[in-house]
């Protein structure tokens, strides 16, 4: 790949766009149609065996997002192979994906949900046709000028088999936005890209990585163990339905997720309604859609999330006031709230339990007159 | 910082939530909410607080156990209708920690009484055996109106032992003591009976009370005509 490449099977090449574990993606000319499409490369494996393999499952994967067509998905031409390489030739969009737009720019509360709303538009059109993306992220979201998002890359993920690889079975995807069933090497369905989706939209919203660590096993260990902080938590001001949209996309349980991504567009339709609602009542602050940004190049980590079972952590509840106990328990000596129940004697059940007092007495005074009966 | 507490926890989880659509949750929630503030009326704000759960609320009481059982009661009585709540009552260690504004609770207390109530069936309270005990350390004999319920082992492997609330519990238990009561009655003047039975040299009872009592003696003649 050393050499310039000007032509791959009938497209010229005009620009590359970028590069990546694949391969590289450039802007090309379609002579036939006269039209400019972004051209996606993948290297093939030169073992033959594994060639073979990863080239019938290219040409599927392709064809299979190639019948996908939708406003809200990347549409995929053409496809072809040549001298080891595979082609995608795929319509080309004028604008940033979204994992540029969240690092420079940041994204408003509405803009977040809007953009989640579309991707689970789109991939609720692309599951009904039995197309699961297996790697929904930032990265594969792509923004135009518009407003609009449009997914790429669809089972791209399939071919990656070889970058992220378990002793149990194949993992495809990116781990930071796996679902806990990717992880441990289950079969995965659409609501695996719900859940990476639900990771999005949390990210948009808040301006944090939810799941983060210093290796792929921390990051594992965190989404199949660790409970997220409610967006409304790290951003005071998001519509509390919001909150429960989250949950609902970041199940660990498949089973009680969205089953949906459509259930979860019309739900994330009725957080936009509301955030408008809010936007026009508070329009000379515009405070409830600030805009959060991502740092670039540096990981924002999460509040500490929630371990599931012992560690569960609960907030206080902003809607009742608890700040008098919460002052009282702070300011209370090591001893004073930290007593446990003790084991009820004799002498204070009888003293504290009417029942047994009564019973105390009626024996006290059964045993005076059997004492009188006998000896008197 | 933190701090380090015991106290009551009532945990209130809303039935099948996490199968409900986002709406029915926020409506849900905004009714728990509702039936919470109610509730929690009566109690003195300094002995209670109010934490968030995923599903439901937890509702710590850090003074009277007995204030706890009250409350989750009148909290499966409001929420009766339309809010299909199960409530799990505990007492155990718990730990205040977070930076002011947004502190937050860990511990036992709260992650047995999450168990609980999980494994409750719609409107139906369960209390652990901790619980069980603080109330009968807080009210000796109160204890009583809860009655075993049965042993579960939750997801954690970890096994508990439940109890429900039952009123006649209570009112067993007094009419177990009166039985007893009499009981105890009949065995000691029996027993005074007997021994004075068994000694013979002595005079019987109630010629002694004659004796000594002259209108006894006139009473009983009158009652035998």
């Amino acid at each position: 790949m050393a050499k310039k490449t000007s032509k791959i099977g009938r497209y010229r090449i005009v620009d590359e766009l970028g590069r990546g574990a694949m391969g590289i993606v450039y802007k090309a000319e379609d002579p036939n149609l006269d039209r400019l499409v972004a051209l996606k490369t993948i290297i093939l494996p030169e073992d033959a065996e594994e060639h073979g393999e990863y080239r019938k499952r290219f040409f599927l994967e392709a064809k299979a997002a190639g019948k996908l067509n939708h406003p809200h998905i990347v549409t995929t031409f053409d496809c072809g192979e040549l001298d080891g390489m595979a082609y995608l030739a795929m319509e080309l969009l004028e604008g940033i994906d979204l994992r540029t737009r969240m690092t420079k720019q940041g994204v408003t509360a509405l803009e977040a949900v809007e953009i989640a709303r579309q991707v689970a538009d789109g991939l609720g059109y692309a599951h009904e046709r039995g197309v699961v993306h297996r790697d929904v992220k930032p990265g594969n979201i792509m923004l135009n000028g518009g407003g609009k998002a449009k997914i790429m890359d669809f089972g791209l993920a399939r071919m990656r088999m070889a970058d992220h690889k378990t002793s149990t079975g194949m993992v495809l995807g990116t781990p930071r936005y796996m679902s806990p069933e990717q992880i441990s090497g289950q079969p995965v369905d659409q609501r695996s890209d719900i859940f990476s989706l639900g990771i999005v939209l949390y990210e948009m919203l808040t301006g944090t990585r939810l799941y983060s660590g210093e290796n792929i096993e921390q990051v594992q260990h965190s989404i199949t163990q660790t409970e997220h902080v409610p967006p409304t938590r790290v951003v005071p001001g998001l519509p509390a339905m919001i909150d429960f949209v989250v949950a609902r996309a970041l199940k660990k349980d498949p089973a009680v997720r969205y089953q949906d991504a459509y259930e979860l567009a019309a739900d994330l339709e009725t957080c936009l309604a509301e955030l408008r609602g809010q936007g026009a009542a508070t329009e000379p602050s515009g405070d409830k859609s600030r805009t959060v940004k991502m740092e670039a190049g540096k990981a924002i980590d999460a509040p500490p999330a929630r371990a599931i079972a012992i560690d569960t952590r609960l907030p206080v509840s902003r809607l009742i006031d608890s700040t008098t106990a919460v002052k009282r328990i702070k300011n209370a000596s090591s001893d004073e709230l930290t007593r446990l129940p003790r084991r009820v004697g004799l002498l204070r059940r009888v003293v504290r339990d009417a029942a047994v007092r009564r019973f105390f007495v009626v024996a006290c005074f059964a045993g005076f007159a059997g004492f009188y009966i006998a000896l008197v | 910082m933190s701090a380090s507490l015991v106290g009551s926890v009532v945990f209130l989880k809303i039935a099948e939530f996490a199968r409900r659509t986002a709406s029915e949750q926020a409506r849900l929630r905004a009714q728990l909410e509702a039936v919470i503030a109610v509730v929690t009326a009566e109690i003195d704000p300094e002995g209670r607080l109010v934490l968030e759960a995923a599903d439901g609320a937890a509702i710590v009481l850090i003074d009277d156990p007995r204030a706890a059982l009250r409350l989750a009661q009148r909290a499966l009585t409001a929420g009766a209708a339309g809010l299909p709540l199960t409530a799990g009552i505990n007492h155990g260690a718990l730990q205040l920690s977070g930076r002011k504004g947004a502190e937050g609770l860990t511990g036992d207390g709260i992650a047995v009484a999450a168990n609980i109530a999980e494994f409750a069936s719609s409107s139906r309270l369960l209390a652990s055996r901790a619980f069980r005990d603080a109330l009968a350390d807080a009210a000796p004999g109160r204890e009583a109106a809860l009655v075993p319920a049965g042993n579960f082992t939750d997801a954690g492997l970890r096994a508990h032992e439940v109890f429900s609330p039952n009123n006649g519990g209570l009112e067993r238990r007094r009419r177990r003591y009166s039985a007893a009561s009499v009981a105890v009655i009949v065995a000691f003047i029996g027993a005074g009976f007997a021994w004075r039975a068994t000694h013979e040299s002595r005079a019987p009872l109630l010629s002694t009370i004659i004796a000594k009592y002259p209108y006894v003696g006139a009473l009983v003649q009158r009652v035998r005509y």
